[in-house]
């Protein structure tokens, strides 16, 4: 699926979208991190729960459990709480 | 309403949906700007020439060299000048009839929850989460109106969090303040100038709907702008039940305020000076 990356982790990817293959939010992670080494920790902290300055959306809802199972047509938004002024 | 200011505001006037009444509740109102950089330099005067009746113009810092490619309140010539007096004198050229208040203070604790108080909208032009999250937590306190933006780079944010509704979600709903956020700094980052014009005027859009008491607030809905791809994106979200600030208290406690040491706590190190 298409996976929406925000800015600050492009160094990683080098690109705002990339693809991802699996059929969880969990699953999607692992493999942003196969092809992006060092990412999924940036998003994920080391209890596992989502980073509290990283949101993620799926069907433009915000997406809580890296359990919650995805379709593999739609995306997926990775979105980073921004600061600036 | 003078002939001067149905003259002044005829174009809004003209408006079905704002009209005379939508104009005299804008003039009867008082916003509360926090911070005169990117963002609030665009979201004051719209605000001014809109016809505020009231505004606090509120930043701690004086107008840069650096400034000046974005923060279009100020000018080369005032250049050294406390950003709200040059806010102030900028406002006052276009719309002398509109009281302004430039504090050049940097807003916490009891400050900022007495100016909260008073504001009938907040806007959150700030450069960094601390201060975002200690108006949002004043902002539930007083069940106010607030409009937050946000920039850098080419990625603007833009949202209302309007806590006059007890359904409505805070800024605490959808980013939990903690201790791992990652402040990225405009000084180290850039920032492309036209993006802090963008997502502040559609602040002083949002903020002027909400004063008129019109439209559709930009309320659980998070709009991301891609300034490069020039792409926006709507993404939603609700009020947390369990949130921190928002959510249950005690009994008799106000929401808003919570009993911990570092509830108004500033960053030292993750502040983006040159706004």
């Amino acid at each position: 699926m298409r996976v929406l990356i925000p800015s600050a982790l492009h160094a990683y990817t080098g690109r705002p979208w990339v693809e991802a293959a699996g059929g969880t939010v969990g699953e999607i992670l692992d493999d942003l991190e196969r092809q992006f080494p060092g990412i999924r920790f940036r998003m994920i902290d080391e209890q596992g729960n989502i980073r509290r300055h990283i949101r993620l959306f799926y069907r433009r809802e915000m997406v809580f459990d890296l359990a919650t199972p995805l379709a593999d047509d739609e995306e997926l938004m990775i979105v980073q709480a921004l600061s600036g002024g | 309403m003078t002939d001067d200011q149905l003259l002044r505001y005829s174009r809004h006037i003209l408006l079905d949906a704002l009209g005379i009444e939508g104009q005299a509740r804008i003039l009867a109102s008082h916003a509360l700007i926090v911070g005169a950089g990117g963002l609030g330099s665009p979201a004051a005067l719209y605000l001014a020439s809109a016809g505020v009746g009231k505004i606090t113009l509120v930043d701690d810092d004086s107008v840069d060299f650096t400034n000046l490619q974005r923060q279009i309140l100020h000018t080369q010539a005032r250049v050294g000048m406390a950003k709200a007096e040059s806010g102030r004198q900028a406002l006052a050229a276009i719309n002398p009839e509109i009281a302004v208040v430039p504090l050049q203070q940097r807003l916490s604790g009891p400050a900022l929850d007495a100016l909260v108080a008073t504001a009938d909208i907040v806007l959150d032009c700030t450069d960094n989460f601390a201060t975002r999250h200690a108006i949002n937590r004043a902002c539930v306190h007083h069940k106010k109106p607030l409009v937050s933006g946000a920039a850098i780079r080419f990625d603007g944010q833009i949202s209302v969090y309007d806590l006059r509704r007890d359904d409505a979600p805070c800024y605490h709903c959808l980013f939990p303040e903690g201790d791992d956020v990652e402040e990225v700094r405009c000084a180290v980052m850039g920032v492309f100038a036209p993006l802090t014009g963008i997502v502040g005027t559609m602040q002083a859009a949002e903020a002027l709907k909400l004063a008129a008491g019109i439209g559709q607030s930009l309320s659980g809905r998070l709009l991301l702008l891609d300034a490069l791809d020039m792409e926006w994106r709507t993404v939603r979200f609700r009020k947390d039940p369990a949130c921190a600030v928002c959510g249950p208290t005690a009994a008799g406690q106000a929401p808003g305020y919570l009993p911990r040491p570092d509830a108004d706590r500033e960053s030292a190190g993750g502040v983006c000076r040159p706004g």
